[in-house]
């Protein structure tokens, strides 16, 4: 009670004083014509009356206020301006929102008025916007004061203390948002600082570990697509380096002219892949235990098979670098200096050829071994859940 | 404790220079206009191996099995990334320098002799396993059981006492 009758200040806050500076250059028209209609106007004056002079006039009746406000025409000009941009703004979204609420607070305390005093209602929470503002920030805590107060007094002092025990209890609370006032619902602000507090809760739930987990599963996607586009890189390799070299390698020295542009990027291309491969491979034994990766080679594993065909695939595609690089800086043997001996080309490029279509066949494979089953990844099982038997709790949490 | 956010930024600097890593090793004998730029992108190169380096004994020196006392129960469960990162760090070294040595003069010529090729599969296989490695014991460090008290610490400790 005592903080309501400290209200009066609120009767005049100056935020929304500011703002109408702004606004009346638009809207002012519309609002004249509103007050002009007698009822209207008469009604809104007093509203505006009750709300701005509560403090001082708190123990009169309100019929007073109603002479009041034709003797003091000028400040309730003043004031009546402003509150229909206030009405404007903020509360024909209030209306739409929450018809029955208000009628609830006020209703008690304004009956005995006439109709203009229905309005009524709409003001005073309007004039409370800052101290529901003020609650809005500890909604918790005000709440259980706010129904207290609303049970006691209405009642008992119908007539007199219309403002005191009326704004409290209602449901809309006003949020500034951009430089206007908007109703939202009480309850859906406390849901959502409850829902603030419970993420602030779940938090501590994201810990390294499943930093970790993610990163790995991140890098697994990676790896499965680098396993079908080096596949798909490596034969088609194959294919354009027997085109080129036509029937039989009868026309080797077409190859080298076309392909020699090719022959880097696309060893270099090969090395990427295959290496983002591998680890991958590897991870998906969980290769750094060796004693489990042995003994998934030899029971045949498809994971265990590709990792090894991805590395010897590896290690041949890298004992040909000497090779791609003779292709790259090659020049016809009638040019001086050049690294094509006459009748070399055959004797260089058979094996490179043999290699590169291994390489394809183990990358073919590979890639076929690991899309059998590509949900498979042992090391995240061995890594992410181990001891399970240990830790029951945290083992459930990772292996889910 | 390691703080989720701390480890997800190192996590990520970890492997951004596991990437430039790799896209050194993939893309350097293609970036050879001049020697230089294979130079600076080499010198890039071994400087992030060792800030990985640099970086992973940080971490091993967070973690409350190291604050214990326990460094051999560390070094046993990550002596293959230890071991592994080294003799990278040795191999990248000595073929970036052999390879500059040949390629200083004239950055396009063909250099590569039987010794040269082998250290440098060497290098490259090297490279894969280092990457492998590092990122797991990376990803690893994430466990929360490497920085607290627990009971599988001890028995880890018995085991490795043993």
């Amino acid at each position: 009670m005592g903080k309501k009758q400290v209200r009066p200040p609120r009767a005049l806050p100056p935020v929304p004083s500011a703002i109408q500076d702004d606004i009346p250059l638009s809207r002012p028209k519309k609002k004249k014509p509103r007050t002009k209609t007698p009822l209207a106007s008469a009604s809104s004056e007093g509203l505006v009356q009750t709300a701005v002079h509560r403090p001082p006039e708190g123990s009169e009746p309100p019929t007073k206020d109603s002479i009041e406000h034709q003797e003091a025409p000028v400040q309730r000009r003043q004031k009546k301006t402003r509150l229909p941009l206030e009405l404007e703004t903020t509360l024909t979204q209030k209306k739409t929102a929450s018809p029955s609420l208000l009628p609830n607070e006020n209703g008690i305390n304004v009956e005995p008025d006439e109709e203009p005093v229905i309005q009524k209602p709409r003001r005073k929470t309007k004039k409370t916007q800052p101290a529901e503002l003020h609650y809005a920030n500890e909604l918790g805590v005000e709440d259980e004061d706010i129904i207290t107060d609303e049970q006691s007094s209405p009642e008992q002092q119908s007539v007199f203390t219309a403002p005191t025990g009326i704004s409290q209890p209602v449901g809309k609370v006003f949020v500034e948002k951009s430089r206007r006032f908007q109703a939202a619902d009480r309850a859906e602000l406390i849901k959502t600082t409850e829902k603030i507090d419970v993420s602030m809760d779940m938090k501590p739930s994201w810990t390294t570990r499943d930093v970790a987990l993610s990163v790995h599963r991140a890098f697994r996607m990676i790896g499965v697509f680098s396993h079908g586009f080096l596949a798909g890189c490596a034969v088609w390799n194959i294919v354009v380096i027997y085109v080129l070299a036509g029937d039989e390698l009868s026309d080797l020295s077409n190859l080298l002219q076309q392909y020699k542009t090719l022959a880097y990027p696309f060893q270099s291309l090969l090395y990427l892949l295959l290496a983002l491969s591998t680890v991958s491979a590897f991870d998906r034994i969980d290769f750094a235990k060796t004693s489990v990766a042995i003994r998934n080679f030899l029971a045949l594993d498809p994971r265990a098979l590709a990792s090894f065909l991805y590395f010897t695939a590896l290690v041949l595609s890298l004992s040909q670098q000497m090779t791609s690089d003779r292709i790259h800086l090659y020049t016809p043997s009638s040019v001086n200096g050049s690294l094509w001996a006459e009748g070399i080309e055959e004797q260089v490029l058979q094996p490179w050829i043999v290699v590169n279509l291994v390489v394809a066949v183990l990358v073919g494979l590979s890639w076929l071994f690991l899309s059998y089953r590509p949900g498979m990844d042992l090391s995240e099982e061995l890594m992410f859940s181990s001891d399970v038997e240990e830790y029951p709790d945290k083992g459930i949490k990772v292996s889910s | 404790m390691l703080q989720t956010s701390n480890y997800s930024l190192v996590l990520s600097l970890q492997f951004l220079l596991l990437s430039y890593d790799l896209f050194v090793n993939s893309f350097s004998e293609l970036l050879r206009m001049a020697p230089v730029i294979q130079l600076v992108l080499f010198i890039i190169q071994d400087i992030a191996i060792l800030f990985n380096i640099i970086i992973i004994f940080l971490m091993f020196f967070n973690t409350f099995v190291f604050q214990a006392g326990l460094v051999n129960l560390l070094f046993h469960k990550f002596k293959g990334t230890i071991i592994l990162t080294a003799v990278y760090f040795a191999l990248s070294i000595s073929l970036h320098v052999w390879v500059m040595n040949l390629r200083w003069k004239n950055s396009n010529c063909f250099v590569w002799t039987d010794g040269l090729q082998t250290l440098f599969v060497f290098q490259r296989l090297a490279a894969v396993l280092y990457c492998y490695f590092y990122k797991r014991t990376a990803v690893r460090l994430g466990d929360p059981r490497f920085y607290q008290d627990s009971l599988w610490l001890r028995m880890e400790f018995m085991q490795v006492r043993r």
